[in-house]
């Protein structure tokens, strides 16, 4: 099988939503020795931009960005081992999390989402996210970023409050903010160096805020998976 | 604050519903939580206490004489009793935390409510009867209801069960026929109580879902929701916030008499939809409500009121959704005042 076949096998599967044979595609690639990394950029991810492109175009809406999102993953699982285990890209480092008195994360989770498939790479503080964390995070981290969500009139102020933290304790991330009620207007006002109004756009200007991104790698990372454990019960 | 109104809300409710000749527009930011501000209470102990919940309201409204009084503490209100776990912010609206649907296996254990019984439906209940023997006969008692889909959603927890729409379109329905009787049965205890009940299906909105998934998912629910309160001779009120360009036109199609709507042009929504239903919108609570000032709402009032007031089906001024707990009594004046003056018929802006 030629190796630009399984790459559009990988890439379909993410469109289409399709778990089985996404995993089945990244099986074929470890049999006829494809190289594992090569497969996540020209076939997966390659996928999800599409996902990406078909959401903007409003053709996509939440539950196709997340079923996608589950076939990459599905993917990446079954790569994975065949990775090399230290990767040393040049990632940006981005800290996300639902602000304080917020348990709605569906909107944070496909920013996680497109921003991971990007190049990103992310940690996720998970909901209701207490302000001090976001700034403990970030300065542990030397986060490149720091993404701010919230659905809640009642809870956008925390905001404010975490851009302040950061600056008082010296950590130099830029911070994005976005959900329901927050307006470019009320961004700018707090002090972010970033709004955007959905996933996609996080992306545009997640990029635009830092022009040097390197090659995309949508590995999720080990860390992240030990940040989140604080918070399950999730769902 | 002193209302310069000739007649109560709800003379002028009646005779817009009748046809008739009336002083102005419906003026009706959506006071929901906000009301708690009236007596000083945190929304915990607002949401959880029928006296406190109805109290509120009275003197809410008495306060502010606005058009429509609404009960409500959240979305998520019908799928707590029916077994949803919520968590209970001290001062905040509550919101889920742990579905009840966990597996296939509790779907055994989903019935629809009782609404004299369950959860918090007695404290919602006995909010309506302290309003409705209050000032009933000045005012609308309107308690809302978590329609079906966005029910169905805090049942199951919405990004589990928004994949289902694709991966398990037996349990959606399931979940949906339960919670749309649930609806029915709180539609019949809240009449019963003198209230009209309103729906609300967030989670049903144009920034989650497709109108594909709308149609197949929601709409045929919503239309029995509808017939039921028709069957009561009373008109049918959908809102959904968000985004709602892709789905307004299903909306419309529900059988509801009233959308009331947050973030779309009105010129649009007219355009759309205005000859089959009657509007209501659109102010934002953020920045308008919460984060403008007297002038800013006064804008944005005139520029809604320009936009609608020529809807063929009617229009009502409100916030595009709820009017945030921390809005300064200021601006809620300057919503009321700008609604009585600019709403005034005939429009006449200058």
């Amino acid at each position: 099988m030629e190796k630009s076949d399984i790459f559009c096998r990988l890439t379909q599967a993410v469109i289409d939503m399709d778990a089985t044979r996404a995993a089945e595609a990244a099986a074929a690639v470890i049999q006829h020795n494809v190289d594992p990394y090569e497969a996540i950029i020209e076939g997966l991810a390659k996928g999800m931009d599409k996902v990406n492109e078909l959401f903007e175009n409003e053709e996509y809406f939440v539950p196709e960005i997340l079923l996608c999102a589950d076939a990459m993953n599905a993917g990446i699982d079954v790569l994975r081992p065949y990775l090399p285990k230290e990767t040393t890209w040049n990632k940006k480092k981005v800290v996300i999390g639902v602000v304080k008195g917020d348990t709605h994360d569906i909107g944070k989770n496909l920013v996680k989402i497109m921003l991971d498939n990007a190049g990103f790479e992310m940690h996720d503080l998970g909901r209701n996210v207490p302000y001090a964390k976001f700034v403990d995070i970030a300065g542990e981290l030397k986060a490149d970023l720091v993404c701010l969500s919230t659905l809640m009139t009642t809870t956008m102020d925390g905001m404010q409050v975490i851009i302040e933290d950061l600056k008082k304790a010296g950590i130099a991330s830029r911070v994005m903010v976005g959900g329901g009620p927050i307006s470019p207007g009320f961004a700018k006002n707090i002090g972010a160096d970033g709004y955007a109004k959905n996933a996609t756009e996080a992306v545009k200007v997640a990029k635009g805020l830092f022009q040097e991104i390197h090659v995309p790698l949508i590995l999720k990372t080990p860390e992240l998976v030990s940040v989140r454990r604080g918070q399950e019960g999730v769902r | 604050m002193k209302s310069k109104d000739e007649i109560t809300p709800k003379e002028r409710m009646l005779a817009i519903l009748q046809g008739k000749e009336v002083d102005r527009l419906l003026v009706s930011p959506l006071i929901l939580n906000f009301a708690s501000r009236s007596l000083n209470f945190s929304v915990r102990d607002f949401c959880t206490n029928g006296e406190n919940m109805g109290n509120a309201n009275i003197a809410c409204f008495k306060k502010y004489r606005h058009d429509i009084v609404y009960l409500f503490s959240t979305t998520s209100t019908l799928a707590e009793a029916m077994g949803t776990k919520m968590y209970f912010p001290e001062d905040d609206a509550p919101q889920v935390e742990t579905p009840f649907i966990r597996t296939r296996e509790d779907l055994k254990k989903l019935k629809p409510v009782n609404p004299e019984k369950d959860g918090r439906l007695p404290v919602y209940l006995e909010a309506v009867r302290r309003c409705v023997d209050a000032i009933g006969n000045e005012v609308f008692i309107v308690p809302v209801i978590g329609a079906p889909f966005t029910t169905s959603a805090a049942l199951r927890g919405t990004e589990i069960f928004i994949k289902e729409l694709y991966t398990d379109t037996e349990l959606v329905h399931t979940l949906m026929k339960v919670a749309t009787q649930s609806v029915k049965n709180l539609i019949d205890a809240y009449v019963k109580a003198g209230g009209v009940p309103v729906t609300v299906e967030p989670v049903a909105t144009g920034s989650m879902i497709s109108e594909r998934h709308f149609r197949e998912f929601v709409l045929p629910y919503l239309k029995e929701v509808y017939a039921h309160i028709h069957s009561y001779n009373l008109p049918g009120v959908l809102h959904i916030c968000g985004k709602t360009r892709r789905v307004i036109q299903c909306m419309a199609e529900s059988g509801a008499d009233i959308l009331s709507i947050d973030n779309i042009d009105l010129l649009e929504a007219k355009e759309l939809v205005g000859v089959k239903v009657c509007l209501m919108g659109n102010v934002s609570p953020a920045d308008g409500m919460l984060k403008g000032n007297p002038e800013i709402i006064n804008d944005m009032v005139k520029e809604c009121v320009a936009k609608a007031s020529d809807n063929p089906k009617g229009f009502i001024v409100a916030t595009g959704c709820e009017v945030p707990i921390h809005t300064p009594h200021e601006n809620m004046v300057a919503f009321l005042e700008a609604g009585r003056r600019y709403a005034r018929l005939p429009i006449n802006l200058n």
